[in-house]
């Protein structure tokens, strides 16, 4: 078990820069997940971590070590592919112990931990087979086991359950997270999926274009996205988001006019509003304003409706209704306590007013990772 | 016209080609073993085994067999392993790979014949660039063609020099199939290259590499034009096997039943060993 820090890590390929300098810093035992949408940067990183990417420049240090040359197996690390990559000429036990066999462990222990992992996955009964006589699900527990036999001092897993159906995959993560809290070593899972990122875990990276955008813990991630694009990628359905300006402590766009929150001054600027399709109440409050809807889902306990506030295309999240349909108006409003606001030129989050339902003041950052600016350029 | 028709059309038509252009030939050549004739023309009379029986009797037999077998194991199991180390060296990345890997594939491009005159003017006593090298040595004149040992050595040289690039071709193409993660998995595994040579790439390429084998192996027992432009057979027979020995037997002796039954001898020994090789590594493994 290690702490794992990143250093101005940059990645370049040719004149290209896929991953700009990235400092971040994984505590011991905590579970990092990368999340971003393809190509952002966040594989690479991780297998610049796991040494399978070299460095361009920066440095990586596991525990006390710097281990920014060293080769995979020296970095005393397990990793989960994508496609689990089991060796399919070996039988899930040999699988299993080949890791250990190439460090010159001995049999009996060997043959200890692969049991005792074999148990903890429930793979016993099939450690006689070949990888291509197992189910999908199946193969990911073995990908698993063989990652936590070495008891390496982090984890790393590359997409693990992009490969399995939707049912499987809740399965997984569920089976992952008791994993992670029983052994207690630290782990960097990367992924695209937000709702993985938010259930897993400690604090979440997102990233985008070789960038990192905002680090911290799933709900401060959701309650105050730092820039526009996380407060787009983070959320389902997707944060409204409406250009305008700033005038006389309002935001302006159309018919629309809606206070801004204490905090953002930003008379005459450009701005971006936000708010949360679940954040927007029915019925008469602060900025209250007429709500026709136009297109009606349901989603069984919610009712996710599409429609016009002043102009401007809104989703409204609500309980479920069935009594509403197209052309219906209501009136709802918009909690100045769940308004994010973000200036539109450098998509940067505005005033310190936060988006969380308590209100409260922001939490000093425990932010650990920004990306370098002037790198940046 | 219908599905079936057509494929019945295609049936047929190769059906005719393979009776005409195989079965038939093999057929009237296992057929001339049990006859005695000196000449095509001529009214054969039938011996029965009596062929058999003097050519398993002859010393000539025996000693092709043998050049015949050191030939070939010694030919595909350098053309395996020197196709093997080849094939993992075009397959790293360094500059002008490509025109490395098409300039690989030359050899077995050219016509046997050329390669073949090729190696003589290299080894030739006046301006051979290898005998100049032996010169250069200080080591004495190697006579390529006059002692058996050597002899031996040239057919075998000239062979692997041929067809290595054969294996490399086929090992390189199907070493794109196996995944990368599975490398990366093994390096994260704690493997060095050589590991990870015999604990992936080996094990995934299993299939292929038993079917190289086994079409070196055929095509290694029957070789003639490589032996029989280098060599003759010669000298005093040293380089003589069993295709070669028929060859001889049929046409420069005219005992064309004699010929046809080393000719059905070996065509014999070629498909027990098929036989047993695929017992031993079958193909649908797992």
């Amino acid at each position: 078990m290690a702490q794992v820090r990143l250093s101005q890590v940059r990645k370049m390929y040719g004149a290209t820069m896929a991953v700009h300098g990235v400092d971040l810093v994984i505590e011991d035992g905590e579970l990092v997940v990368f999340l971003g949408p393809s190509g952002c940067g966040k594989s690479t990183t991780l297998r610049m971590i796991a040494g399978l990417e070299a460095i361009s420049s920066g440095s990586v240090e596991i525990g006390t070590r710097d281990v920014t040359k060293l080769e995979p197996k020296d970095r005393n690390i397990a990793m989960v592919f994508q496609n689990y990559a089991l060796y399919p000429h070996k039988t899930i036990r040999e699988n299993l112990a080949f890791g250990l066999r190439m460090r010159k462990m001995s049999a009996p222990e060997i043959n200890q931990r692969v049991n005792s992992a074999a148990e903890m996955l429930g793979l016993t009964p099939l450690l006689g087979r070949k990888p291509g006589q197992l189910s999908g699900g199946q193969m990911q527990r073995v990908a698993l086991g063989r990652a936590l036999v070495r008891e390496p001092e982090v984890f790393l897993l590359d997409e693990p359950l992009s490969n399995l159906d939707a049912k499987l995959r809740v399965k997984m993560r569920e089976e992952i997270a008791r994993l992670q809290k029983k052994v207690g070593t630290s782990m960097v899972y990367v992924t695209h999926d937000q709702v993985e990122a938010m259930t897993l875990a400690d604090r979440i990276v997102i990233m985008q274009s070789g960038h990192v955008q905002q680090v911290g813990a799933p709900l401060e991630v959701y309650d105050r996205p730092a820039n526009l694009f996380v407060a787009g990628f983070i959320g389902s359905p997707e944060m409204n988001l409406i250009d305008g300006r700033a005038e006389g402590g309002k935001f302006r766009f159309n018919d629309l006019s809606l206070s801004l929150p204490q905090g953002v001054r930003a008379d005459g600027t450009p701005l971006t509003f936000g708010i949360r399709p679940e954040h927007i109440t029915i019925g008469d409050g602060p900025n209250s304003q007429i709500f026709r809807v136009g297109v009606v889902e349901q989603l069984g306990a919610q009712t996710l409706c599409v429609g016009d506030v002043g102009g401007c295309q809104v989703r409204v999240m609500m309980d479920r209704t069935d009594t509403v349909s197209s052309g219906t108006e209501m009136t709802v409003s918009f909690p100045p306590q769940r308004i994010h606001i973000f200036a539109a030129e450098t998509g940067e989050r505005l005033g310190d007013h936060t988006g969380s339902e308590e209100a409260e003041p922001p939490r000093t950052s425990k932010r650990a990772l920004e990306t370098s600016e002037e790198e940046t350029r | 016209m219908s599905s079936k028709a057509t494929f019945m059309s295609f049936l047929v038509i190769g059906l005719l080609i393979t009776l005409t252009l195989i079965a038939a030939p093999v057929t009237y050549a296992i057929t001339l073993s049990f006859y005695s004739l000196d000449s095509f023309v001529g009214d054969p009379e039938w011996v029965g085994l009596g062929n058999y029986a003097k050519v398993l009797a002859s010393s000539e037999f025996w000693n092709a067999l043998k050049n015949g077998l050191i030939y070939a194991f010694a030919t595909i199991f350098l053309q395996v392993v020197l196709g093997i180390g080849m094939a993992l060296v075009l397959n790293q990345v360094f500059f002008g790979r490509n025109v490395v890997r098409g300039l690989s594939i030359l050899p077995y491009l050219l016509p046997t014949v050329v390669m073949v005159l090729v190696f003589k003017w290299m080894v030739d006593g006046s301006i051979g660039v290898i005998t100049a090298g032996v010169e250069w040595l200080g080591l004495p004149p190697i006579y390529w063609f006059e002692s058996p040992l050597a002899a031996m050595l040239s057919v075998i040289m000239v062979s692997v020099w041929l067809w290595t690039p054969f294996v490399t071709t086929a090992f390189l193409a199907a070493m794109q199939t196996v995944p990368g993660s599975l490398y990366e998995a093994a390096k994260v595994d704690g493997t060095n290259a050589v590991q990870r040579f015999f604990h992936i790439t080996l094990p995934m390429l299993k299939p292929v590499l038993t079917v190289i084998i086994l079409l070196r192996a055929v095509w290694m027992f029957n070789k003639f034009d490589v032996i029989w432009l280098l060599t003759g057979g010669g000298p005093v027979g040293s380089t003589e096997h069993l295709a070669i020995l028929a060859y001889t037997t049929a046409f420069s002796q005219f005992d064309i039943g004699a010929g046809a039954a080393i000719a059905t001898i070996s065509f014999l020994i070629l498909s027990l060993a098929v036989f047993i090789y695929f017992f031993f590594f079958p193909l649908d493994a797992e």
